[in-house]
């Protein structure tokens, strides 16, 4: 018991220490409020927030919620991911496809995704399917691009192996420039998975009537500031630990790696 | 002018055969001009010549990964369309693939090839066991030293059994200890399970030693200078200290040498 | 033939650039040719939407869309929009610039600083911070600081990020070097280190301003009033179809325009640096 204590320990103290600072601003937060340097109509106290999410946590709204904002969150990254890495790489395979397609997606890298929101919510109304169509279109080009790069960047003697050992162009490009391709598409997934975010809450925060942006909107249009607090740091924390488990994925598949 | 060994039909007949290389930045460049060689079943040639010589191109042409535009290029009578598993290569920089494992390395052309799961997995294991890598079967290209992965190359190339064995420098990457120890073992399989074997380098010594014929190339663009016998009695554990290979290495080393300096001159950017 | 480049003896290095262009591109100047797919989408938009498979609520042909931003040039609205937008983007961007390279350069330097922020940045890297936009009206009302606060806000991450590694990345012999010729601690931060830094700290700042227009937009789109964002929003509401494809066509088209400038900028500023890269959205 105390071995293991032993080797854990000291990650955790190093982790708290990094920290800290984190910890120091909780504890301004409670004596700001606590000794009325800010008024709590603006900066509701730390315990209260706590108490307020806690009350959403088990009272079933905010869990319907955050379903919706996962549902439509998700299946809209999944496909950009998919249609995304699928073009990079046909984009790389083929050139006439990459002549095709290069100008229009330097066309639109630029163009701020969020323009996005009035034409999909134009469309599609406020639902699902126009989030799900909004991250899709929002998140696919670091896809495409990381995909396009990692392939660009297969290496000749892999392919020649390849085919010497007997593998066909098509059985090529799946065997080694989509694995090839994985490690700069994996980069440009992490990029949009932080897009997707940023897509999801803001067009729910305008234009939704489910999901946590619009339970954000709403706790605050009601006064109930506390609630409105505690989602938000919730959502901070959903976008934060989907960063840190995308990398621990990331690691694991890339384990081949030095 | 063709030479052959004379042992009857050759396996691989150049006939004539040129080069241009086109690079994407630049002007096309003359890699191989008008080149003509013969070379018998299970015969162990070398490729020598300085570098940028073209010695690789004429590999990579054999090798089925560069098309041919002046020329013939045929194996056993047909002629070369593309690459295959009859003709195995080897590259200098091993060309592992480095999300597989050593056995899956191995494993892979068998996969292709269409062998049960059992087989494929007994072949490659016979050939890790070859190359002397048992016990790193599950390890990543990652975690090995440059020798082992140039076995792990080789074994992944000999399993298939190709018929020809192309060869780029192989032993290029490696320490001189480590490249000394190679050649002692490539040398060794060789005389196990003869196999043909085009063999490119830029050092007379290792040619020398290695083959059977080595074929000396000129600076760019590369033509056969020449193409110099080198049977000697390869179970002589000291080969490399008697006299007759010291001056067979001298005599090439002449001729390479003049090259090597054109080949320096012409290094422009 | 794909896949198998035949012009290539050797493995050739990746590319960094975007996208490479035909030969053919190059001889006619790329400006024509390497367009050309551009231009057929422009085209086949037109003939798309005039062909009566989508109503032109849903897509409105690219005439009228263009007429409708002709007309919103010259009644000035135009103007006021993109300008609103641009300065909010542009002051946030600004702010944030200033802020987080001083932030990075002191968390580079000296420890404390590191160790303070270090957990902020990290933690508020990831995390979807338009989802405090609500708290920033709560607490800065309806106008324009909150917009540009919440721009600040957004960009000065990688901002921050991009000046600590590359003010670490700085070899330590030019460190020793200017210290062996009797540079100062002062001297050293600006004269030497922020220059070698640059090149890091500007591609920090070349991911930092679409992120400003993009949030600037955003806050816009939330908060209405005038400004891209806002008109969009409206003319979404109002079923304006026209309205909010030229508010898509306006805006990508600043947005392209600053992207490119900032090559530019690029460019000039960092002539000396050996790669001269543009990170690969330019």
């Amino acid at each position: 018991m105390s071995a293991a204590l032993a080797r854990v320990g000291p990650a955790l103290g190093v982790g708290l220490f990094r920290y800290l600072p984190i910890l120091l601003l909780l504890l301004l937060w409670l004596a700001a409020t606590r000794f009325d340097w800010v008024s709590t109509g603006v900066l509701p106290p730390l315990p209260n927030v706590l108490v307020s999410g806690y009350d959403l946590v088990t009272e079933g709204d905010f869990w319907v919620n955050t379903g919706s904002s996962l549902y439509r969150g998700g299946t809209g990254l999944l496909i950009s991911i998919v249609v995304g890495g699928a073009l990079g790489i046909a984009m790389a395979w083929w050139r006439p496809l990459r002549y095709v397609m290069s100008p229009i997606v330097e066309i639109f890298y630029p163009l701020p995704k969020s323009a996005l929101i009035p034409v999909t919510a134009l469309w599609l109304g406020y639902g699902d399917t126009s989030k799900i169509l909004l991250i899709f279109l929002g998140c696919m080009l670091p896809v495409t691009i990381g995909a396009y790069n990692g392939a660009r960047g297969a290496e000749q003697t892999l392919i020649w192996s390849a085919r010497s050992l007997g593998a066909s162009r098509l059985q090529t490009l799946f065997d080694v420039v989509v694995p090839s391709a994985l490690p700069e598409m994996l980069n440009g997934v992490r990029t949009a998975l932080a897009l997707s975010f940023i897509l999801l809450v803001a067009s729910e925060l305008i234009v939704a009537r489910k999901g946590l942006g619009y339970l954000i909107g709403f706790l605050g249009d009601g006064g109930n500031y506390d609630g409105m607090f505690a989602v938000v740091l919730a959502v901070a924390m959903l976008g934060f630990f989907a960063d840190r488990l995308y990398l621990a994925f990331n690691r694991w598949v890339l384990r081949w790696r030095e | 002018m063709a030479q052959g060994n004379g042992a009857g039909a050759s396996q691989i007949v150049i006939d004539r055969l040129s080069h241009m290389y086109r690079p994407a930045h630049g002007r096309p460049v003359l890699a191989v001009d008008d080149v003509s060689l013969a070379v018998g079943h299970r015969e162990f040639i070398a490729l020598l010549g300085p570098s940028g010589c073209g010695k690789s191109t004429l590999l990579y042409l054999l090798g089925g990964f560069l098309p041919t535009e002046a020329g013939t290029i045929t194996v056993d009578g047909k002629p070369v369309r593309g690459p295959g598993p009859d003709r195995g290569i080897v590259f200098q920089h091993f060309a592992l693939f480095p999300w597989k494992t050593v056995r899956a390395n191995v494993m892979y052309g068998l996969k292709r090839a269409g062998l049960p799961r059992g087989e494929q997995e007994k072949r490659a294991q016979d050939f890790i066991d070859l190359v002397g890598l048992h016990g790193f079967e599950d390890s990543y290209p990652s975690q090995l030293s440059g020798g082992m992965k140039q076995r792990t190359a080789i074994a992944r190339t000999l399993a298939i059994d190709p018929k020809i064995l192309l060869m780029d420098e192989p032993f290029g990457a490696l320490d001189a200890q480590t490249r000394s120890l190679m050649q002692e073992e490539l040398l060794g399989i060789w005389q196990r399970s003869p196999k043909t074997v085009i063999f490119v380098t830029h050092d007379v010594q290792e040619a020398v030693y290695l083959a059977q014929r080595v074929a000396v190339m000129s600076a760019r663009p590369g033509r056969i200078k020449a193409i110099i016998e080198t049977k000697f009695d390869r179970s002589d554990p000291h080969l490399t200290k008697t006299k007759p290979f010291i001056d067979k290495v001298d005599e090439i080393w002449e001729l390479v040498r003049a090259e090597a300096i054109k080949a320096q001159m012409g290094r422009a950017p | 033939m794909a896949g198998i480049d035949q012009h290539t003896l050797a493995p050739s290095p990746p590319e960094r650039r975007a996208f490479d262009l035909p030969e053919v591109a190059r001889v006619f100047g790329w400006g024509l040719i390497a367009w050309a797919p551009v231009i057929v989408l422009l085209v086949a938009w037109e003939i798309f939407a005039r062909s009566g498979a989508v109503t032109p609520f849903l897509l409105p042909p690219l005439s009228r869309v263009l007429e409708r931003m002709a007309s919103e040039l010259t009644s000035g609205e135009l103007f006021v929009a993109v300008g609103l937008t641009l300065w909010r983007a542009l002051a946030g961007f600004a702010i944030s610039a200033v802020l987080g390279v001083l932030i990075g350069l002191a968390m580079a330097r000296v420890r404390f600083f590191y160790w303070f922020f270090d957990p902020i940045i990290s933690i508020g890297f990831p995390i979807p911070k338009i989802a405090f936009l609500p708290i920033i009206v709560l607490w800065l009302g309806f106008y324009d600081v909150s917009k540009i606060s919440m721009i600040a806000f957004n960009t000065i991450f990688p901002i921050v990020t991009a000046t600590v590694v590359g003010v670490y990345a700085v070899e330590k012999e030019i460190i020793w070097s200017a210290r062996n010729l009797g540079t100062s601690e002062r001297a050293l931060l600006w004269e030497i280190l922020l220059p070698a830094a640059l090149p890091q700290i500007f591609t920090g700042l070349q991911v930092a301003l679409p992120i400003a227009l993009i949030v600037g937009v955003l806050t816009e789109m939330a908060m209405g009033g005038y400004g891209v964002g806002g008109t969009m929003q409206t003319a979404s509401r109002m079923a304006d179809s026209l309205g909010v494809f030229a508010g898509i066509i306006e805006i990508a088209i600043v947005g392209y325009a600053l992207v490119k400038l900032m090559a530019v900028l690029r460019r000039r500023l960092l002539k000396w640096h050996q790669e001269a890269q543009e990170p690969t959205t330019a």
